[in-house]
């Protein structure tokens, strides 16, 4: 059995033969869950918002429609694995692993989509009344990451804004109502003792590669409380300050000195 | 259709409704109108300008405006604002409150506005502590530090997916430009500024207790609201509701007007109100126990009786005032009622006993002065004890207070003298530095467990000290030789009477003595001295002879006379066959009339003065069957008659009668 371990902590074993395919993808798609979910509430995030709009919209049912297929697919290939009492004990221990990810995957999208459905009745297209939050910028480079695709430049088609509104009203419901039923369904279809399960990774994940400090700096510009955390490069630039002026105080004395004598 | 949340909540408990959000939301949506809402500003910061940018001021102006109210209004509704997280301060984003300068704010997304319908759940906040873990390599703050390990305890079993979604989230993120991430961060701290608070402040989402009906669930509607409004319609006795509505609202509105001075929020509080200040000089100096009240409390203490009895220290004071006029009895009975109310199941049981014993037996020496039938239903009840058995008793009694004692002690010297001593406070003047300084000292109080132990120490000790009051009351009850109805008296001064002693209140009264000292007489002279073969051990005497019993009693209290011997002794053998605290094994003896001449002046056996010969009329409490026949049974062995206080609803087992 050869491991394969995740940067981001998820491990499958890959068995040989072809119900271990089936598993390497379904354990890829259960991968995929939680960044289509992650991407989803970001889209989430811009509705309401200044640059919410027709665009936003259409991305975020794209979104919402990739998400559901995956979800199905992987409940489908987990519940049949589960459901195999023959499955070794070690296999099924990664199953339930997948198993917590795609249920706090759907229960996380559940009230996304709930939150959007709601809002959506709130800020509607027709008569836009959008909170001024700050955002400047377009949601399409996070779509295009939730579909997997480099980029999303799609026009949108303007005859889609006559009943759009509606349409998408109704869906939503329909396409809730299936979340929820899959949710209820895993709970009550397959036993895993989700207290059970032992994660694989660390209390504290991994930094990543290049820390988005930069933006973290302009928070720490905005933020006055910097509660005896002076960063360090202050003081080693007041330390280089000071030599400096020794140096030159130094220097002035010392030529002062020649020139006289 | 209802979306319902999606964490299973099988424990059924909802969040309540939260009107003020939607309208939050709607003062909101107005504020974003390009023509008549607030101004904005772009925010300058390092390398990039951010817009939407509200000052302070600006939205203290609109709202003014906008509402028609004073700027102290509008600045209060700003605050509201931003601490239940719809705009949020840019500077210092901690401190939750709007300053009406030139500080500046943004709105906040309508995806982190807070909903009544989705609680915050401790998922999402897992994530969102492992993003700022990665991003700051580890350097949370401490409360953070503890949340997020506390987390990672109870949700272990999620720990890989939370991780992998936090670093989705974060990659997702980088997807945004520059200035759109920092927004996004700005917002995602502040909701969770609001939601999870920093130690040391108050969320404004705090909202109690889950409720047990979900508000979002669907009303009546239809069908069945029509049948509801018909009902209505049909019974005209449903309409006087209305004008008892009135007469509520009339009580309401005296209420309001009473306890307005009163309200430390409604009306200035002395020294200070301690919400305000973070200066706890009020509650101590308020405390249950406290040796001198205020003013303000002793002025509560005339708005009712319910007032009085409520506040600890009132109810001292009136139970000194008691002690004084020798009616203690009443106060103590109801207290042991409330303490069996709220006692737990287990002591249930005794406590009746011991609450029947002491107060409502037959010669019980500290019997309480209840009407018949009331008695009757509460010996009933008694065979089967529960919580609410001494309802009907109790309530008696405290009106009888209410409406006797109540009024002589407002009168009274010793409310007098209360009042004098009563202390007014002066103000605290605090400046803002020393309000700072009060928040940054805050101290958690002591803990209600620790709490409840040093009310039971000292309930002990004072029943421990008990024994030195009671031997200043009740000794006038000398055996009055000639009277051949003797109780019993206690054959030996028994060795340990305060262990009993503990479980009675102190200031028993020597109520159960006089009726024979005065009564006992011309109602022997009556009955012709019926012996007990009729196994009628007397409890007390009838309704009718009770008021005038109560009338020489309270006379006799008042010239104040002595009672010779400890009735400590007489307390020792209350409890012959019931296994009480009361250690003491000591029978009452009957004492046979010739018996009772040579019987030592030490004698104090007339606390259990159980009459043979009163007129059956005067009887009126129900005796048991059983314990007739026991008595008969008993009587007829030859025996005086068992003078022993046995609970009615113990089985008795027949034994022999001198014991």
């Amino acid at each position: 059995m050869t491991r394969l371990v995740r940067g981001n902590g998820a491990s499958c074993a890959v068995k040989g033969g072809q119900p271990g395919q089936n598993f390497v993808r379904c354990s890829w798609q259960v991968i995929l869950m939680p960044l289509v979910v992650a991407c989803y509430r970001h889209l989430a995030s811009f509705v309401g918002g200044c640059t919410d709009g027709l665009k936003l919209r259409d991305e975020l049912r794209q979104t919402r429609e990739r998400a559901r297929e995956l979800a199905t697919t992987i409940c489908q290939h987990l519940t049949l694995h589960l459901r195999d009492k023959s499955l070794p004990v070690e296999q099924r221990k990664e199953m339930e692993l997948l198993w917590v990810a795609l249920s706090s995957s759907l229960e996380l999208l559940h009230v996304d989509m709930c939150k959007v459905y709601n809002m959506g009745a709130v800020f509607t297209l027709e008569s836009p009344r959008l909170v001024q939050t700050g955002m400047q910028g377009g949601s399409s480079e996070i779509a295009a990451r939730a579909l997997s695709l480099p980029d999303l430049n799609r026009a949108v088609n303007s005859n889609l804004i006559d009943g759009f509104e509606s349409q998408e009203h109704k869906t939503m419901e329909q396409e809730i109502n299936q979340i929820d039923h899959m949710i209820e369904d895993m709970e009550t279809k397959v036993n895993v003792l989700r207290w059970m399960v032992e994660p694989n990774g660390p209390l504290n994940a991994e930094p990543l590669g290049s820390a988005d400090s930069a933006s973290l700096a302009l928070l720490s510009v905005d933020d006055e409380q910097l509660a005896g955390r002076q960063p360090a490069g202050r003081r080693v630039l007041i330390v280089a300050l000071l030599l400096l002026c020794v140096v030159i105080s130094v220097a002035t004395t010392l030529s002062i000195c020649i020139f006289f004598f | 259709m209802t979306i319902r949340n999606t964490l299973r909540d099988h424990g059924q408990r909802y969040r309540p409704r939260m009107a003020c959000l939607k309208k939050a939301e709607k003062v909101l949506l107005e504020m974003q109108d390009p023509k008549s809402g607030v101004k904005s500003q772009p925010q300058r910061l390092v390398i990039t300008t951010i817009p939407h940018a509200i000052t302070g001021e600006d939205i203290v102006a609109w709202l003014a405006d906008r509402f028609q109210i004073d700027t102290r209004e509008a600045r209060g509704l700003g605050s509201m604002l931003v601490a239940l997280g719809f705009v949020y301060p840019l500077q210092d984003h901690k401190r939750l409150l709007l300053k009406p300068d030139a500080s500046l704010y943004r709105f906040q997304t309508p995806y982190f506005w807070p909903a009544q319908q989705w609680p915050v759940e401790d998922t999402d906040y897992a994530i969102y502590l492992a993003k700022r873990n990665i991003r700051k390599k580890g350097l949370l703050e401490m409360h953070e530090q503890e949340q997020y390990n506390r987390l990672h305890k109870w949700m272990n079993h999620k720990w890989d997916f939370i991780v992998m979604q936090a670093k989705e989230q974060n990659r997702a993120a980088k997807e945004r430009k520059k200035p759109d991430r920092v927004v996004f961060d700005c917002q995602e701290r502040a909701y969770w500024v609001v939601h999870k608070p920093p130690p040391g402040t108050v969320s404004a989402m705090d909202y109690g207790l889950d409720r047990r009906i979900d508000p979002n669930a669907d009303e009546v509607t239809g069908e069945n609201a029509r049948l509801l409004r018909e009902d209505y319609d049909l019974h005209p006795a449903v309409h006087h509701e209305a004008q008892s509505q009135v007469v509520g609202v009339h009580r309401l509105v005296k209420y309001s007007a009473t306890y307005n001075s009163h309200d430390p929020f409604l009306s200035k509080c002395l020294p200070s109100n301690p919400w305000h200040t973070d200066d706890v000089t009020y509650w101590t100096l308020n405390m249950p126990n406290v040796e001198t009240p205020t003013k303000m409390r002793v002025e509560r203490w005339t708005f009712s009786f319910g007032e009085l009895l409520s506040d600890a220290r009132g109810r001292d004071d009136f139970r000194r005032f008691l002690k004084k006029e020798f009616s203690g009895e009443n106060l103590a009975f109801w207290e042991g009622c409330e303490d069996l109310k709220w006692g737990t199941a287990a002591t249930m049981r005794e406590k009746a006993e011991q609450i029947y014993k002491t107060f409502l037996a037959r010669g019980a020496p500290r019997w309480i002065n209840i009407d018949g039938k009331t008695m009757e239903i509460t010996v009933n009840g008694l065979k089967h004890p529960h919580r609410y058995v001494l309802d009907a008793a109790q309530t008696h009694i405290y009106m009888l207070m209410k409406k006797d004692s109540y009024g002589r002690y407002m009168k009274s010297q010793v409310f007098k003298d209360t009042l004098k001593k009563a202390i007014c406070p002066e103000e605290h003047k605090f400046t803002d530095a020393q309000l700072e300084q009060n928040a940054k000292n805050r101290r958690p109080s002591l803990s209600p467990i620790v709490l409840r132990q040093r009310e039971l120490e000292e309930r002990a000790r004072m029943a421990a000290n008990a024994p030195v009051d009671i031997t200043q009351l009740c000794r006038f009850t000398t055996p009055v030789p000639h009277l051949a109805v003797y109780s019993g008296l206690v054959d030996s001064p028994s060795a340990n009477p305060s262990s009993s002693l503990a479980v009675l209140a102190p200031c028993p009264s020597p109520i159960s003595v006089t009726p024979d000292s005065t009564s006992a007489s011309e109602r022997r002279a009556e009955a012709g001295g019926k012996a007990e073969q009729d196994g009628e051990a007397s409890r007390a005497p009838g309704s009718t002879c009770k008021s005038r019993v109560a009338l020489s009693l309270r006379r006799l209290l008042r010239r104040g006379c002595g009672v010779g011997g400890g009735p400590s002794d007489v307390f020792a053998s209350l409890s012959p066959k019931c296994q009480s605290a009361a250690g003491a094994s000591g029978r009452i003896r009957p004492i046979s009339p010739d018996a009772s001449s040579q019987a030592p002046p030490r004698r104090i056996g007339n606390f259990f003065q159980i009459k043979v010969d009163i007129p059956p009329e005067c009887r009126i409490y129900p005796i048991e069957s059983e314990d007739e026949d026991e008595e008969n049974r008993a009587s007829s062995q030859g025996a005086w008659g068992t003078k022993e206080i046995i609970c009615p609803w113990e089985s008795l087992t027949p034994h022999n009668g001198t014991g």
